[in-house]
């Protein structure tokens, strides 16, 4: 679904945000980039994006050699990703349902189809009641809640998340989680890039460490931080329940019963 | 459809945001677009004032009597022929002496003392000159005037060229301020998509981010420089075309010019001023997009 050849960013100044940057993530994976803050995380977002270009290397993203896009073909790409951010992007002069439905307005979509995608969406993000409210009357959870819905409400096949519980405490960030994992088990792709110990070591899912650029651990069921001993199982095939997880193991009683439906 | 409506739902609501800047940018427009109607409404003014003049008479040509040195009537007709075969001439017309003191009278109907004192055989023959075109008054003022039979020669080309003097002056002044004028609209268009783009960058990012078009996401703001131009532009026909029906009702307590411009005038050019509102605004839109949303990025 998403390949990185060695892709290299340098930024205006000689800022070096990816060096070498080779990774493949196939269908329905569910991968975490981890780093500390200036890893080179949030470049990669971009650069998937096509908010920024590559220096060198190629991204192909569903077979697509993205870094070769003509700028007019940008915007198809995005159709294609669903993206979630930290400040959540809302717009504070529309509801939560005009929010969900601009998504689909700003590509053309009926009405009719409109109508009906963002009351499927609002109902799996759980904000069905709250359709008719504004950003600044919802939690910071329930907005992030509203990126989630835009981001999915046009179905697509990859959805990148970058720092989405970054605002949100512990106990929310569980169930913003729980919607990305539902999301990920219909299929989608989802690239999450964190800095979130306790969300990383919960999901058991596949981890691509980022460091200065680089990419230092590419573990397929790994956690934050290295383990011991390098995990060798196969991550879980799209559409399959979550992994086992050790009860309470973060301090943030995250156990798969929570995290998993 | 729906995007359509969903388009200029986001123009208007453009708009709205930015009011005050809005209306600053339809006042240069029509400020600058009133000048310049009003200069071609004068110009206008003129042309249908001297056109009289310049499909009638031009040069009048008065001749001497017999015992001046000049011709008998016999003679004065065959000058008339000569005149008549100039090619710059198209059309001569002799008035003798009677004929004359017949005009006398007819002009100056109201004052009978100044007729009872005039003597019929004073006044003098002419020949009526009307020229293939105006501009051409000179040489053929100047070929009558060397003609020793010729008393004196009267030209209303001085008048004309002033008129046009005028004209041009008017024309020069008008389009020159309109043309200030409208640099600095669509530089105030441009500010305006500017600062609309400013208070919108949110949503632009977001359309961005969801695969939104460039040319969807440049539409609203196109069509806001659009409104503003042709609204100013609307507003300065409008004006013009009152003021100019004013300056009609006026023209009826003065007779001897026509300030009456044909409804076809301004529809004519009615419509090119509009159109030209149009491409200010949008010219002006497209210079505050390529200035401003490349760096509107989330």
């Amino acid at each position: 679904m998403i390949r990185l050849d060695s892709v290299t960013k340098i930024y205006k100044g000689g800022t070096v945000a990816a060096r070498g940057v080779s990774l493949n993530i196939r269908r329905g994976e569910f991968v975490f980039l981890v780093g500390p803050s200036g890893s080179g995380k949030s470049t990669l977002v971009r650069l998937l994006l096509r908010q920024e270009k590559v220096t060198r290397g190629t991204i192909w993203v569903a077979g697509k050699d993205i870094t070769r896009l003509p700028g007019w073909k940008v915007p198809f790409l995005r159709r294609s990703m669903g993206t979630v951010f930290q400040d959540f992007k809302l717009l504070s002069t529309k509801t939560v349902t005009e929010n969900v439905a601009f998504a689909l307005e700003v590509i053309g979509r009926p009405r009719s189809v409109i109508r009906s995608q963002v009351d499927q969406v609002l109902e799996l993000v759980g904000l069905e009641d709250l359709g008719g409210r504004y950003p600044d009357q919802l939690s910071g959870g329930e907005q992030q809640r509203v990126s989630i819905a835009r981001a999915f409400v046009n179905r697509p096949l990859i959805l990148l998340a970058d720092e989405p519980t970054g605002n949100l405490d512990p106990a929310t960030s569980v169930g913003i989680m729980r919607i990305l994992d539902r999301i990920n088990r219909s299929g989608t792709t989802v690239v999450m890039a964190t800095h979130d110990h306790a969300i990383v070591n919960a999901m058991r899912r596949r981890v691509v460490a980022i460091d200065k650029g680089e990419v230092v651990r590419d573990e397929r069921v790994g956690g934050f931080e290295e383990a011991q001993e390098p995990e060798t199982a196969a991550p879980p095939p799209p559409g399959a329940p979550g992994l086992p997880l050790p009860p309470d193991t973060d301090g943030y009683g995250l156990g798969q019963a929570e995290l998993l439906e | 459809m729906g995007r359509l409506i969903f388009l200029v739902g986001e123009s208007l609501t453009n708009l709205r945001r930015n009011a005050l800047v809005a209306t600053g940018a339809i006042l240069a427009v029509f400020i600058s677009l009133t000048l310049a109607f009003g200069a071609l409404v004068v110009n206008e003014l003129l042309r249908l004032n001297t056109i009289g003049w310049q499909q009638g008479t031009h040069i009048i040509a008065f001749l001497k009597d017999p015992d001046q040195g000049g011709l008998d009537s016999g003679g004065q007709l065959a000058y008339r022929d000569e005149v008549a075969g100039w090619d710059e001439v198209s059309a001569v017309h002799y008035v003798d002496k009677a004929g004359a003191y017949e005009e006398f009278k007819e002009i100056f109907a109201s004052r009978p003392e100044l007729i009872e004192v005039t003597d019929p055989l004073k006044l003098p023959a002419s020949i009526r000159i009307e020229l293939q075109t105006i501009d051409l008054y000179r040489d053929v003022q100047f070929r009558l005037s060397a003609n020793p039979v010729v008393w004196e020669v009267r030209s209303f080309g001085e008048q004309i060229d002033q008129l046009s003097t005028i004209s041009r002056v008017l024309n020069v002044l008008g389009w020159g301020l309109a043309l200030v004028l409208g640099i600095s609209a669509i530089i105030l268009i441009s500010n305006t998509i500017s600062l609309a783009i400013y208070a919108r960058r949110n949503e632009v990012s977001v359309m961005k981010l969801v695969g939104a078009s460039n040319w969807f996401i440049r539409v609203p703001f196109l069509l806001e420089g659009l409104i503003e131009g042709v609204v100013g532009a609307s507003l300065a026909v409008l004006t013009v075309w009152v003021a100019s029906r004013n300056l009609h009702s006026l023209g009826d307590t003065i007779q001897l010019i026509t300030l009456s411009i044909p409804g076809r005038f301004f529809l004519r050019w009615g419509v090119v001023l509009v159109l030209f509102g149009a491409t200010v605004g949008v010219a002006g839109s497209l210079l505050g997009l390529s200035r401003h949303l490349r760096e509107v990025d989330s």
